[in-house]
């Protein structure tokens, strides 16, 4: 693969919770496919290797240590990535919040994990799409790619607050399509599907991991995604495992 | 050349200072009031800003700043502990010029000492002396990382009709992209996405510039009452330059972009892309070589905006115009309502 044409040279792209699991497949795939990129998280060591590992791919990499939850964080990210890129092609809101493990029913959950999920999970997202779709709808030009969970649509005992996000996130992406429309800046909902990550593990110690899903193929999804001649439909959840590499 | 006014202009009235953005005051962000003042008939009209699209034409072309608004007042740490707030006016890579303020209202002028060394957000910087021009300006060396240090201390500029703090988001327009303002380019502030789509869809054409903007006031009314400039960087890109070329009104959204606009005109009134510093001062009597109108917010006349208004306006319409502004209440300054010139 990296021996093709970069497909997505002289673009830039946004990756939050970069520093593990998709997150840092992503990064990896984009700095492959030749785009520069804007990382954050919150654990710096792990950040700057997967920083480092793709600016040994030649990409052109801004890291940027930053707590999706803090306001002030986000408002740093974007504006040191538009100082530096002076603009975002594709968003991805990969960062997520699980909650409490082992996974606590709703009956007993703590509100301010419940709290803490949302706020990762739904109102980062929204913020730092907010501050971000100015600048590609000047341009009519963006894409961004929200990282849902099957959780969204399936009642799994446990899964409460990390449910209830990822349906809200989804809400917000067919709400936010439906205000984009006429325009060139497009929106996903993207379910990757059981992946052999951290957080997997957390949520499902017992999971066989060969049975799951290697990050770097689903990011491969994401890649397919974004380079797609025939751009998919916005606003719907989009299955990773369908979307083709 | 331009005379006095027969009457002296009222003063504003307190209550008429916007002191939060109409997004907090129970209306929405584009739900502020508009004047128009047509310079053709001589008229004033009163309406409100969603119904912006009914005083434009298909193929008018909206101009912008998509400058993005910095937490601009920045704590600072005297070598014998006193607090200081430093706002950045002009941001040059080699050398930073700011002011110097007491860090509570009424925010007066400190006076630092040359060779002085500040602890900003962590990090050191020295004062190297005062602006030739503008001596209340002090010239530091640039901090390093200064915007990380900056995004991670500072808060937006507030002045004394705003009494609690805003979120910097609040001061950002919808379309806010690089980084640089010490400032709101605040007349492009009450746009909603929802409301630049309609007039899209009414032909209304849409091209953004950058123009970084500098302080609106050195906390000295002295100073201020003698119009400081200085310079500002701004770029208009060859996308904008062609569409001003081809459009045939173009309408600046805020005096920011009127300053590039005019800035990047040459004498044959074709705009070029360029980017740089402008130090370009407009006022009575001044060419508009490619502006063929301007939105604009309400400032106090003492304000330098209103000698760039001037550019626009003959005196006894300006005239007209702010009494009745006051008569009819409209809200001033960066949260207030707006004023169409056509």
């Amino acid at each position: 693969m990296s021996d093709g044409p970069k497909r997505l040279a002289g673009t830039v792209a946004m990756v939050t919770g970069a520093s593990r699991g998709l997150g840092r497949a992503l990064a990896i795939a984009f700095a492959r496919e030749g785009a520069a990129l804007a990382l954050c998280a919150r654990g710096i060591p792990a950040l700057d290797e997967v920083a480092n590992a793709a600016a040994g791919l030649g990409a052109d990499v801004l890291a940027v240590p930053a707590d999706v939850r803090s306001t002030r964080d986000l408002e740093r990210l974007v504006a040191l990535t538009l100082d530096r890129f002076h603009r975002v092609d594709i968003l991805i809101n990969n960062a997520s919040e699980l909650g409490p493990t082992p996974l606590p029913y709703l009956s007993e959950y703590p509100q301010a994990a419940f709290d803490d999920v949302l706020q990762v999970n739904v109102t980062a997202p929204f913020r730092l799409t907010q501050a971000l779709i100015g600048g590609m709808l000047l341009r009519n030009h963006g894409v961004v790619i929200n990282v849902t969970s099957d959780a969204a649509v399936t009642g799994y005992a446990g899964w409460g607050a990390y449910a209830v996000s990822k349906a809200a996130l989804e809400g917000l992406t067919r709400t936010w399509t439906a205000e984009l429309a006429g325009t060139d800046v497009r929106m996903y909902a993207v379910d990757p599907g059981d992946m052999d990550t951290d957080m997997h593990r957390a949520a499902m110690p017992d999971a066989v991991p060969s049975e799951l899903a290697r990050p770097d193929d689903v990011a491969r999804a994401f890649i397919h995604l974004v380079t797609s001649a025939e751009p998919a439909v916005a606003g719907h959840r989009l299955e990773a495992a369908a979307l083709g590499q | 050349m331009v005379s006095n006014p027969v009457r002296p202009l009222p003063a504003l009235p307190a209550e008429l200072r916007a002191h939060l953005p109409a997004e907090l005051r129970g209306l929405r962000r584009d739900g502020v009031r508009l004047m128009v003042v047509d310079r053709g008939a001589q008229s004033i009209r009163h309406s409100r800003f969603i119904e912006l699209g009914s005083f434009l034409r298909a193929g008018d072309l909206l101009v912008v700043n998509r400058s993005r608004t910095m937490p601009a007042a920045v704590p600072a740490y005297r070598q014998d502990g006193e607090l200081v707030q430093l706002r950045l006016c002009v941001r040059h890579v080699e050398e930073w010029h700011v002011l110097c303020v007491e860090p509570d209202p009424p925010h007066r002028n400190v006076a630092l000492r040359e060779g002085e060394r500040l602890q900003v957000a962590g990090v050191e910087t020295v004062v190297r002396g005062r602006r030739a021009d503008l001596p209340l300006l002090w010239r530091i060396d640039p901090l390093r990382e200064g915007l990380e240090r900056m995004l991670r201390s500072g808060d937006p500029i507030r002045y004394s009709y705003v009494p609690e703090p805003v979120p910097l988001s609040h001061y950002e327009t919808v379309y806010a992209n690089e980084p640089g303002s010490a400032e709101t380019p605040s007349a492009g502030r009450s746009f909603s996405w929802e409301l630049l789509f309609e007039l899209r869809r009414h032909g209304v054409q849409l091209a953004d510039i950058v123009l970084h903007t500098g302080l609106s006031s050195l906390q000295d009314d002295a100073v201020d009452a003698e119009h400081p400039l200085f310079e500002e960087w701004f770029a208009v890109g060859a996308n904008a330059a062609e569409a001003v070329n081809r459009a045939p009104r173009v309408i600046a959204v805020g005096t920011t972009v009127v300053r590039a606009l005019e800035t990047a005109a040459g004498r044959d009134g074709q705009v070029r892309a360029i980017e740089g510093w402008t130090r370009l001062r407009l006022k009575a009597g001044s060419p508009l070589r490619v502006v063929d109108g301007l939105l604009t917010g309400f400032h106090e006349p003492q304000a330098s905006h209103f000698d760039l208004l001037r550019a626009f306006l003959h005196e006894p319409l300006l005239e007209r115009a702010y009494r009745e502004a006051i008569t009819a209440r409209y809200l001033w300054h960066e949260f207030g309502d707006l004023c169409l010139i056509l």
